[in-house]
C-alpha cells in the first residue's frame, strides 16, 4: 500500500512536470487549453467593453501585426538578434565558468576565498551592469552580450564551486582508492558530481540574462525584441507591444521548459540526487 | 458497545503503470469488540495497509461496509485515531502542540487541552519534552508522541499502521512493551497492522492472518498468553514460540 | 606574485581569527588589486576609477543627501512591492495548489505570465500609467508575485499526504487543515519563492528606475552614465550588492533559520 501511495503521488507530480515539457500530445493539449481560454476571454472582453486600441488591442489587431511583421521580416530580424545575443553570451559564459569553477574548487584556499566573492557578483548579475557596459562597449552588440555573459558567468561559476564542494568526501575517497588519478578524478567524479548544480546555475543565470537582455535592448540598441517593444511605445502601437510580449513569453517558456528543465531533470532526478531546498 | 464490524469488504484499484485492475483486498469480514487488542498480520503487499486506510476513511472501499458503533464509515473522523508508520507529526508544532491538536479541533479550551496533552505525554514517558520540536527527537520518541496524539483524542478505535517498523530493534521492543502497558491501563480498542509475526503475537489478544494478494482472512487465532507481557521471559516461552511458528507457517507456506 | 600570495595568507589568517568577518575577508585582496590596477594607469582613470575615488564620491553624495534619499526610495518601492506580491501570491498559490481544477487551468497561465517577465511590461505600462509610481509598483508586484505563487503551489503539493490524513483523523475541518497543515508545510517553498521573487524584483526595480525613473539607485546609475561618471556607476553597483547582502543575511536567512530549519524541513 505504501508503494501504491507513493507511486500514485509520483505519477501526479510527473503529470505536472510533463505538462510544459516534451512527452506526447495530451500534456501539450492540457497546457495549451487554458491559454486558449485566456485568449477567448481577451477577445470577448475587448469586444464587449469596446476597449480603445490605444489602451488594449484586440486579438485581431495583434494577429494582423504578427502577420505584417512576419511578412516584412522585422519580427524575425528582432527575434534573431535577441536569440543570437543570448546564445553568444551564454555559450561564452559557460565555456569560461565551468572550467574556472572546477579549477578553483580543486584548491581549498581558492574556493574558500572566492566563493563569497562570486556570491557577491552573482547578486549583481544582469541588469546592474547595463550602465557600465554601455560606457565600456558603447551601444550595441558588445554591451548587451556583456550583460548576458555577466548574468550567466557569475552564477554558473558560483554554482560550480558549490557543486564540487557538495560532492560527498567518501565518493572522492572511493574513487582514489579505486586508483583514479587527478585527471580521472576530475572527469569521472568532480565534473559529473557538480553537474546538477551547474545545470541549475545555468537555468537561473539564463533567467536573469533573458530579463537583462530585454532591459538592455530597450536602452542600448536598435534591434532586438526589447527595442521593438520600446519603439512601438513611441507610436502608441499597443498591438506591436502585445505581440512582442507574447513572443518574449513564448520564447522563454520554450527555452526553459523544452531545453533547460529537461536537462535539469535528466541529471538531478535520474541520478536520484535530491536538490537542496532553496 | 462500540464495536467495529466489517462485512464483505473489497478494494480494487487501477494500476496506472500496468494499466490493469488490481485487487488488493477481497471479501474481508471481521469484528473487533470494544476494549480488544487485535493484530492483523500478513506478508508484504497483502493489502493490510489498504484495509487499515479504508477503516480510517482515507480511501473508499470498492464493495462491502465498515460499521463503527453501528454507524457506517464515510471518511476520516476523530472517532478513529491513527498512528502512522512515518509518524506524521506536524514538524512546525511542538510536541505539546501535536498532542493537543485533536482537542483543539474539538474546541477544548486551552488550559484544559494542555492538561490533557501533558497527561498523555506523561503516559508515554515524555513529560519533559513538551516544548521541543519533533525534529529534535529520536525516532522512538517521535512515535511515542504519535501514540499520545492519537490517544489524547479519546478515539473509539486506535488504528496502528506498522507504527514501529521504522525504529531500531531495541527501541522497538521497548515501545512494544510500553504499548501493552498502556493498553492494560486504559483499555483502548486497538487494531494493529504489521508484517512482523512475533510483534503481532506479542501485542494482541487475537491475531488475524491475511493471505498474500489479494488479501483474504486466512485464520483468526486467540493469544491466551498472560499479561503483563515482557520480552525477556516470553522469547523463551513454549506457548509463545508455538503460536509464532503456527502463524509463520501460514504467512510463509513452505 | 609572491607578495600577493603573502597578502592572501595574511588575510586568511586574519579571517580565521575573526569568524564574523570571514565573509568580508576575501574582498580585501580584491580591493587591493583594484586599487593597484587603477593606480597603474593601465586603463584611463575616467573609465576605471580606483576605490578611493569611489569612496570620495560616496562621501560627497552622502553629504549632499542624494544617496540616502535615493536608497530610501528604492528600498521603500521594493518593500511595498514585496509585501503586496506576497499578500496576493500566497493565497493564490494555496488556491491553485489545493484545487485540482484551479491547478489544471491556472498552472499554464501562471507559467506563461511568469515567462513574459517584468521588464517586457514596461512599454505598455508606460502607455497606461505614464512615467510614474503606478508603472514602478506594477512591475515590482508582478515580478515578486509569480515566483511566490509558483513556489507556493509546489510547496502545497509537496506536503506529505500522511500529514493531511493525520489532521483529518484528528477531526480537523478543512479550513484548519489549510491553516495549520498546508500553509506551514508549504513554508519552505514559500520562503524560496520570496527569495527568488526579491532577487528578480530588485533587478526589475533597477531596470525600471533606469528606464522610467526619476529617483532611486537605478536612476542614479543611469544618470551618471549619461554624464559619463563611471565612479558613480561603480558606487551604485556596490551599494546594490551590499543592499542585497544585508536583505538576504539579516532578513531572509534568519527567517529561514527560525522556521524551516528549526522544524527540520531542510537538512543543512
Amino acid at each position: 500500500m505504501r508503494g501504491f501511495r507513493r507511486r500514485h503521488w509520483r505519477a501526479d507530480t510527473a503529470y505536472d512536470r510533463v505538462v510544459g515539457g516534451p512527452g506526447g500530445l495530451r500534456p501539450a493539449v492540457a497546457f495549451l487549453v487554458p491559454l486558449g481560454l485566456l485568449l477567448m476571454v481577451w477577445a470577448v472582453v475587448v469586444a464587449l467593453f469596446q476597449v480603445p486600441a490605444r489602451v488594449f488591442p484586440s486579438v485581431g489587431e495583434v494577429a494582423l501585426a504578427g502577420v505584417q511583421s512576419l511578412s516584412d521580416g522585422s519580427l524575425l530580424h528582432h527575434t534573431g538578434q535577441s536569440l543570437l545575443r543570448v546564445l553568444v553570451g551564454t555559450v561564452l559564459a559557460i565555456a569560461v565558468s565551468v572550467p574556472l569553477g572546477v579549477a578553483m574548487s580543486v584548491s581549498r584556499v581558492a574556493s574558500a576565498v572566492l566563493t563569497p566573492l562570486f556570491r557577491f557578483f552573482s547578486v549583481l548579475a544582469g541588469i546592474a551592469w547595463i550602465p557600465i557596459a554601455t560606457l565600456w562597449f558603447g551601444y550595441g552588440f558588445g554591451a548587451i552580450t556583456f550583460v548576458i555573459f555577466n548574468a550567466v558567468f557569475f552564477i554558473v561559476t558560483y554554482n560550480t564551486l558549490l557543486g564540487v564542494a557538495s560532492i560527498p568526501l567518501p565518493l572522492r575517497y572511493a574513487a582514489a582508492s579505486l586508483g583514479a588519478g587527478p585527471w580521472r578524478m576530475l572527469t569521472e567524479v568532480l565534473l559529473p558530481g557538480a553537474l546538477p548544480n551547474v545545470v541549475t546555475g545555468i537555468r537561473t543565470g539564463m533567467g536573469y540574462a533573458w530579463r537583462g537582455l530585454i532591459a538592455a535592448e530597450m536602452i542600448a540598441t536598435n534591434a532586438g525584441l526589447g527595442y521593438m517593444l520600446f519603439l512601438a511605445r513611441d507610436f502608441y502601437r499597443t498591438e506591436v507591444i502585445l505581440l512582442g510580449m507574447i513572443v518574449i513569453g513564448a520564447l522563454w517558456l520554450m527555452i526553459d521548459r523544452l531545453l533547460l528543465a529537461p536537462v535539469e531533470r535528466a541529471t538531478i532526478e535520474r541520478w536520484g540526487m535530491v536538490r537542496r531546498v532553496g | 458497545m462500540k464495536n467495529l464490524i466489517i462485512r464483505g469488504l473489497s478494494k480494487t484499484y487501477l494500476d496506472p503503470y500496468a494499466g490493469a485492475h488490481v485487487t488488493a483486498i477481497a471479501d474481508v469480514s471481521l469484528e473487533v469488540v470494544q476494549g480488544e487488542f487485535v493484530s492483523i498480520v500478513g506478508p508484504s503487499g497483502c493489502g493490510k495497509s489498504t484495509l487499515l486506510n479504508m477503516i480510517a476513511g482515507f480511501i473508499p472501499p470498492s464493495r462491502g461496509e465498515i460499521l463503527l458503533d453501528g454507524r457506517s464509515v464515510k471518511g476520516p473522523g476523530p472517532d478513529r485515531g491513527v498512528v502512522f508508520q512515518s509518524f506524521a507529526l506536524f514538524p512546525w508544532k511542538t510536541v505539546l502542540g501535536n498532542v493537543t491538536f485533536g482537542p483543539k479541533m474539538r474546541g477544548v479550551p486551552r488550559e484544559e487541552r494542555e492538561r490533557i496533552g501533558r497527561e498523555y505525554l506523561g503516559l508515554v514517558g515524555l513529560a519533559g519534552a513538551a516544548g521541543r520540536y519533533p525534529a529534535e527527537l529520536s525516532g522512538g520518541m517521535q512515535q511515542r508522541v504519535g501514540v499520545a496524539r492519537a490517544l489524547a483524542n479519546s478515539p473509539d478505535l486506535l488504528l496502528m499502521d506498522e507504527p514501529f517498523a521504522s525504529v531500531d530493534a531495541q527501541t522497538r521492543m521497548t515501545l512494544q512493551e510500553e504499548l501493552t502497558r498502556i493498553w492494560q491501563e486504559r483499555r483502548p480498542t486497538i487494531l494493529f497492522v504489521t508484517h512482523d509475526v512475533e510483534e503481532a503475537v506479542f501485542l494482541a489478544n487475537r491475531v488475524i492472518v491475511l493471505s498474500s494478494a489479494p488479501g483474504r482472512v486466512l485464520a483468526e487465532l486467540p493469544v491466551p498468553l498472560p499479561r503483563p507481557r515482557v520480552w525477556a521471559p516470553l522469547v523463551e516461552d513454549r506457548d509463545f514460540k508455538a503460536l509464532v511458528a503456527r502463524v509463520l507457517g501460514m504467512v510463509r507456506p513452505a | 606574485m609572491a607578495r600577493a600570495l603573502r597578502l592572501l595568507g595574511l588575510t586568511l589568517r586574519w579571517a580565521a581569527a575573526h569568524p564574523g568577518l570571514s565573509s568580508f575577508a576575501p574582498f580585501v585582496p580584491i580591493l587591493a588589486l583594484w586599487a593597484l590596477l587603477a593606480a597603474s594607469g593601465l586603463f584611463p582613470a575616467v573609465f576605471f576609477p580606483g576605490p578611493m575615488e569611489v569612496l570620495r564620491v560616496f562621501g560627497t553624495l552622502m553629504y549632499k543627501g542624494v544617496l540616502p534619499d535615493y536608497l530610501e526610495d528604492s528600498v521603500i518601492r521594493l518593500a511595498v512591492g514585496a509585501a503586496a506580491g506576497m499578500a496576493l501570491g500566497i493565497p493564490l498559490g494555496v488556491l491553485v495548489g489545493v484545487s485540482r481544477r484551479a491547478h489544471r487551468l491556472g498552472w499554464p497561465v501562471l507559467l506563461f505570465f511568469q515567462a513574459i517577465g517584468d521588464i517586457a511590461w514596461l512599454p505598455i505600462l508606460l502607455i497606461w500609467f505614464g512615467f510614474g509610481l503606478g508603472t514602478m509598483t506594477f512591475v515590482i508586484v508582478y515580478t515578486v508575485l509569480f515566483p511566490v505563487v509558483l513556489n507556493t503551489v509546489l510547496g502545497v503539493r509537496s506536503v506529505p499526504l500522511e500529514l493531511t490524513r493525520a489532521a483529518q483523523s484528528l477531526g480537523a475541518p478543512r479550513f484548519h487543515i489549510l491553516l495549520e497543515v498546508i500553509v506551514p508545510g508549504a513554508l519552505p517553498n514559500i520562503v524560496t519563492g520570496l527569495r527568488n521573487g526579491l532577487g528578480y524584483g530588485w533587478r526589475a526595480l533597477i531596470a525600471a528606475e533606469m528606464i522610467v525613473g526619476t529617483s532611486g539607485i537605478g536612476f542614479l546609475m543611469f544618470d551618471a552614465r549619461r554624464a559619463g561618471q563611471v565612479t558613480e556607476i561603480l558606487l551604485g553597483m556596490i551599494v546594490l550588492g551590499l543592499l542585497w547582502y544585508f536583505v538576504d543575511g539579516w532578513l531572509l536567512v534568519p527567517l529561514e533559520r527560525a522556521t524551516v530549519e528549526r522544524w527540520g524541513l531542510v537538512a543543512r
